[in-house]
C-alpha cells in the first residue's frame, strides 16, 4: 500500500458550474411500491443541492441508487459525461461518490486514526503504520479545524464528534460527489457550525454535496439548490435565493406551514409534578412545576441537562439530592416503575436504543406497558391484545400492515408514533416527550402535535425536550432555557424571541449581569 | 399513504407455526426413511428408546430457549443435570421419601437459577460466564460429595418409573408433555413471555416501559435451571445412579436443539414447540445412525452439518428471500 498522504486533498478537476452527475429518468421499483419515478435531475460540480422531502418521499433510496447499495429497476446516471452502473458501493466509491449516514456507521472500538484509514490502511512490508496513521489523521483533523484527538477510541467521542470523523473519513477518499443525510439531527449547535465550515470548505476545493435534512435553516444557510421530493416524484429544484420556508413545505406536504405548529392553549388546571432542587448526576439544582393542561418546554444543547434530568424524574438515573411533588404529596421515584405507576410516561430521546424492540412486532411494542392490564391473572388475553394495539393503530394512523410486523419494517415517522402510542392506552397523567420529532417527517411532526392538544384537552400535562428551538418556542406554555445542567430562564409563551433564548442555551460569551432567574 | 403501507414488509403470518410444521414435515421425512433403510427403527421398542433417548434433551432444550430468547446463554444445564441426580440419589439413599426428594432437587435446581440471575443482574457478569463457572464447579461440588464414585440407588420404585410406560407412551415422554405445555403457555399466552422476548430485543426500551428487566432475568435463569434439575432426576431414575459426570455435553446438545428449532442466539426470536422438534430430530438422527450401522464419529459430524445447513435456511426465510 501506498502513503494515503496523496489522496489527502484531490485536485480538483472540474470547473464550478459543469455537470458532474446526471439523473436521467432514474427509477426504483420495489415490489409492491413505486419508490422513486422515472426522475431527471442534473447536479452541477462543486455546487451544495439540498433535497428535501417526507420520509418516505424517496430520499434514501436515491442515495441508496448513488451509492451503490441497491440496483435501479430502469434509468441511467451519467457520471461525468460516461453512463455508470453503480451496481456496487466500491464502484461508486472508485468513482468518488460517498455518504455520511446519520447514523453513525464506524467501528466504535478502533481508534479515530484506525477508522479514518479503515480499508486502506498504511503498512509497510504487511506491518501497520499506526503511529504514521494518527499522525496522519491527525494532521487531517486539525486541518479541518475539529478540535478532536485521533488516538483516542472512536466510542470514547459523542456521537455529534464521531459525526465529524464520519465526515472527515469521507473527505480523505478522493471524493467528488459526498451525500450527507441528515448529519445534524444529533448534532450541537458548535458541532454542526464545525461541519458546516467543513462543507462549505469542501464545495470550495471542487467537491459536489447532496445535503439531505429536515431542517429548513440549515438548507437556507447552506444549500445553493434545493429539490424536493414527494411520493417518490422530484416535485421542483429552486435556487436558494428564489424560494422560501413556505414554498418549500407547502411543495413537499402540500399543506402550508402554519399547519405544522399546531397550538391550542388549554387554562392550566392543578399542578401535576413538582420538583424542587433537584439534582443529579447531569444537573443541579433544578426546579420546575407542571401543571395540568400545559406543555412545559426544556430547551438547550445536547448534553445541557435535559434528557439527564427527566430520566432522573423517571426513576432511570439517581437523584443526589431535591424533592418530587406528586399532585402536592411528596413521593420517591426512585425507579421507572414508580413513575409509571405514579402516572408519568416518558417517550424517550433514542428510538432504536431506549424506545423500540425493533425485532418485535408492531403490537408487542405498543402494548409492552399494558400487558399487566390486558392479562387476567397469568395469561394475556388475546383479543384485548388485538383491539388496543389495533386501536392505536388506526388513531394515530400508523402505517403498517398489520399489528404483526415487526417495528423494524416501518419508516421512522412511524417508528415514533409506536414509541408515543404505547403510552396513550396506559393512562398516564404527564407525558415526557425527549425529541419527538427527530428524524420525523413533516406531515408526521404536524400529527405529533395534535396529538398532543389531544393530551392536554383531556388533562394531561407535557414535558417537552428540544434541540430544535422553533418547535418548543411555537408549543411551550413555559419555556426552560438549561445549560450546562442548570435550568438558567424560564419565559412565558412567546415572551422572548429567538435571539434571546439562544444566546441564554449557549452563553459563549460573558453572561449578562442580571439575566432572568 | 397508501404505498408505503405497502411497501412496508409482509408480515410473516405464524412464521413460527409455519417453521415448526417444516421441521415436523423433516422428522417425519427421516422417521420413513428409516423405517423403509432398517428393519428394526419402526419397531415399538425402538421408537420408545427414541422417545426416551430425546425427551431428557427436549426438557433442557425448552429451559434453555427462554435464557436464549433474553439474549443469554445457560452452559451449565450438563452439569446441573449431573449434580441433580447426585442431590437425589443421596436424598432416596438417606430415606428421605421420593416425592421430598424430588423437590429438594427441584429446588437445587432453582437455586443455581437464581445465583446466575445474581451473576448477571447484580455482579454484571455476561451470562456466558457465570454458568461457564458453574459449569466446571458444580462437576467439582459433586465430585467432592461423591468421592468420585457413583452412588447406587436403593429404590425400585423409583427406577421403574422412567422405565415404565402409560397408554403405551414412555412415561419419560409423557414428561415432555407435563413440561412443554405449560412451557408453551407460559411463553406465549403470558405477559412474562412476551418480557422474555423484549428484553431479548431491547432491554431498555423494557425498562422505560415498566417492565422488571431483572426479575425477568432471574426468572429466565431460574426456569432453566428447574428443567435441568427436572431431567436430572430423570436421569437418575432411568440409570438408577447419581454421579456427577453424567450429562457431559448435554448443555451444547440443548442448545442445538434449541438454535434448529428456530431460536436465533442474538435473542427475541423462539418457541417452544420449536425446540421439542428440535431435540428429537437429533434423537433420530443418533438413533438411525446407530441402527446403520454409521461409525458415532460420523454422528457428531453429522449433527453438526446439521445444525449448519438449518440454522442457514432459517435465516434465509428469516430474511425474506
Amino acid at each position: 500500500m501506498t502513503s494515503t498522504a496523496q489522496e489527502l486533498h484531490p485536485a480538483p478537476t472540474l470547473e464550478p458550474g459543469r455537470t458532474i452527475l446526471e439523473l436521467k429518468g432514474l427509477e426504483k421499483r420495489y415490489p409492491g411500491t413505486h419508490a422513486l419515478k422515472p426522475t431527471n435531475l442534473a447536479f452541477k460540480a462543486s455546487e451544495i443541492h439540498a433535497i428535501v422531502g417526507e420520509n418516505g418521499a424517496g430520499k434514501s433510496t436515491l442515495i441508496k441508487l448513488l451509492t451503490g447499495v441497491m440496483p435501479r429497476t430502469s434509468g441511467d446516471v451519467i457520471w461525468e459525461g460516461t453512463p455508470a452502473a453503480l451496481a456496487t458501493p466500491h464502484e461508486a466509491m472508485a468513482l468518488g461518490i460517498n455518504a455520511v449516514h446519520q447514523e453513525v456507521v464506524l467501528c466504535r472500538h478502533l481508534t479515530v486514526a484506525a477508522n479514518m484509514f479503515l480499508g486502506e490502511e498504511a503498512s509497510r512490508f504487511g506491518i501497520l503504520q499506526q503511529r504514521a496513521m494518527v499522525r496522519e489523521a491527525q494532521k487531517i483533523i486539525d486541518d479541518l479545524g475539529f478540535d478532536l484527538p485521533a488516538h483516542v477510541v472512536l466510542g470514547d467521542l459523542t456521537i455529534g464528534q464521531q459525526q465529524l470523523i464520519a465526515a472527515a473519513r469521507a473527505t480523505v477518499r478522493g471524493t467528488k460527489f459526498l451525500i450527507f443525510d441528515e448529519p445534524t439531527a444529533y448534532l450541537t449547535r458548535k458541532e454542526a457550525d464545525q461541519l458546516f465550515t467543513l462543507i462549505r470548505r469542501l464545495k470550495g476545493e471542487g467537491v459536489t454535496i447532496i445535503y439531505i435534512s429536515h431542517r429548513m435553516e440549515e438548507v437556507f444557510e447552506l444549500a445553493d439548490r434545493v429539490s424536493v421530493l414527494r411520493d417518490g416524484t422530484l416535485v421542483g429544484t429552486r435556487n436558494i435565493a428564489e424560494t422560501n420556508d413556505a414554498e418549500l413545505v407547502k411543495m413537499m406536504i402540500n399543506r402550508s406551514i402554519e399547519q405544522v405548529y399546531h397550538k391550542e392553549h388549554f387554562t392550566p388546571g392543578a399542578t401535576l409534578l413538582e420538583a424542587r432542587n433537584l439534582s443529579g448526576k447531569g444537573f443541579e439544582n433544578v426546579s420546575m412545576t407542571v401543571r395540568a393542561g400545559e406543555i412545559v418546554g426544556l430547551y438547550g444543547l445536547i448534553g445541557a441537562g435535559r434528557s439527564e434530568f427527566v430520566t432522573a424524574l423517571y426513576g432511570r438515573h439517581r437523584k443526589s439530592a431535591g424533592q418530587i411533588l406528586w399532585e402536592g404529596k411528596a413521593v420517591q421515584v426512585n425507579s421507572e416503575h414508580d413513575a409509571i405507576r405514579l402516572g408519568m410516561a416518558l417517550a424517550p430521546e433514542s428510538r432504536r436504543d431506549q424506545g423500540l424492540c425493533l425485532n418485535l412486532p408492531v403490537g408487542l411494542n405498543l402494548n409492552l406497558p399494558i400487558y399487566k392490564r390486558i392479562s387476567s391473572n397469568l395469561l394475556i388475553s388475546s383479543a384485548q391484545e388485538k383491539t388496543e394495539a389495533d386501536r392505536q393503530i388506526a388513531n394515530l394512523r400508523i402505517k403498517t400492515p398489520t399489528r404483526k410486523a415487526l417495528a423494524s419494517s416501518l419508516s421512522g415517522g412511524n417508528q415514533q408514533k409506536i414509541v408515543i402510542g404505547k403510552w396513550l392506552a396506559h393512562g398516564a397523567k404527564l407525558f415526557i416527550f425527549d425529541e419527538p420529532t427527530v428524524g420525523v417527517d413533516v406531515g408526521t411532526k404536524a400529527e405529533i402535535y395534535r396529538l398532543f392538544s389531544a393530551l392536554l384537552s383531556n388533562g394531561a400535562g407535557i414535558i417537552l425536550i428540544s434541540s430544535y428551538l422553533p418547535e418548543v418556542y411555537e408549543l411551550a406554555d413555559t419555556l426552560h432555557v438549561f445549560r450546562r445542567g442548570k435550568l438558567v430562564a424560564t419565559h412565558g409563551f412567546h415572551t422572548a424571541d429567538h435571539e434571546e433564548i439562544l444566546t441564554q442555551a449557549l452563553a459563549e460569551k460573558q453572561e449578562k449581569p442580571g439575566g432572568q432567574i | 399513504m397508501s404505498t408505503e403501507a405497502i411497501s412496508a414488509e409482509r408480515p410473516k403470518r405464524n412464521y413460527n407455526a409455519l417453521f415448526g410444521l417444516t421441521l415436523l414435515a423433516l422428522l417425519v421425512l427421516l422417521w420413513i426413511i428409516l423405517s423403509v433403510a432398517t428393519p428394526s427403527f419402526a419397531s415399538a421398542n425402538n421408537i420408545s428408546n427414541l422417545l426416551r433417548q430425546g425427551s431428557m434433551i427436549a426438557i433442557l432444550a425448552v429451559g434453555q430457549t427462554f435464557v436464549i430468547i433474553t439474549g443469554g446463554i445457560d452452559l451449565s444445564v450438563g452439569a446441573v443435570v449431573g449434580f441433580a441426580t447426585v442431590i437425589v440419589a443421596m436424598l432416596i439413599n438417606a430415606g428421605v421419601p421420593i416425592f421430598l426428594a424430588i423437590l429438594i432437587t427441584l429446588l437445587v435446581g432453582v437455586a443455581i437459577g437464581m445465583f446466575h440471575g445474581f451473576g448477571i443482574v447484580k455482579m454484571g457478569l455476561p451470562p456466558f460466564i457465570i454458568t461457564l463457572a458453574t459449569l466446571t464447579s458444580l462437576r467439582g461440588i459433586g465430585l467432592l460429595m461423591t468421592n468420585g464414585n457413583s452412588i447406587s440407588i436403593n429404590n425400585d420404585a423409583f427406577q421403574l418409573f422412567s422405565r415404565s410406560s402409560f397408554l403405551g407412551i414412555p412415561n419419560l415422554f409423557w414428561m415432555v408433555i407435563l413440561v412443554g405445555i405449560p412451557a408453551y403457555i407460559f411463553l406465549h399466552h403470558s405477559r412474562w413471555g412476551r418480557y422474555l422476548f423484549s428484553v431479548g430485543s431491547n432491554a431498555e426500551a423494557s425498562r422505560l416501559s415498566g417492565v422488571n428487566v431483572q426479575r425477568t432475568i432471574y426468572m429466565a435463569y431460574t426456569l432453566s435451571g428447574l428443567c435441568a434439575a427436572f431431567v436430572g432426576v430423570l436421569l437418575a431414575s432411568r440409570i438408577g445412579i447419581g454421579n456427577p459426570t453424567q450429562a457431559e455435553g448435554w448443555e451444547l446438545q440443548a442448545i442445538a436443539s434449541s438454535v434448529i428449532g428456530g431460536t436465533s442466539l442474538f435473542g427475541a426470536v423462539g418457541s417452544v414447540h420449536g425446540p421439542l422438534l428440535g431435540a428429537f430430530i437429533l434423537a433420530t438422527i443418533n438413533n438411525g445412525a446407530n441402527l446403520l450401522n454409521v461409525n458415532a464419529f460420523w454422528q457428531r459430524i453429522i449433527t453438526g452439518v446439521l445444525i449448519i445447513v438449518i440454522v442457514y435456511f432459517d435465516g434465509l426465510r428469516r430474511r425474506g428471500k
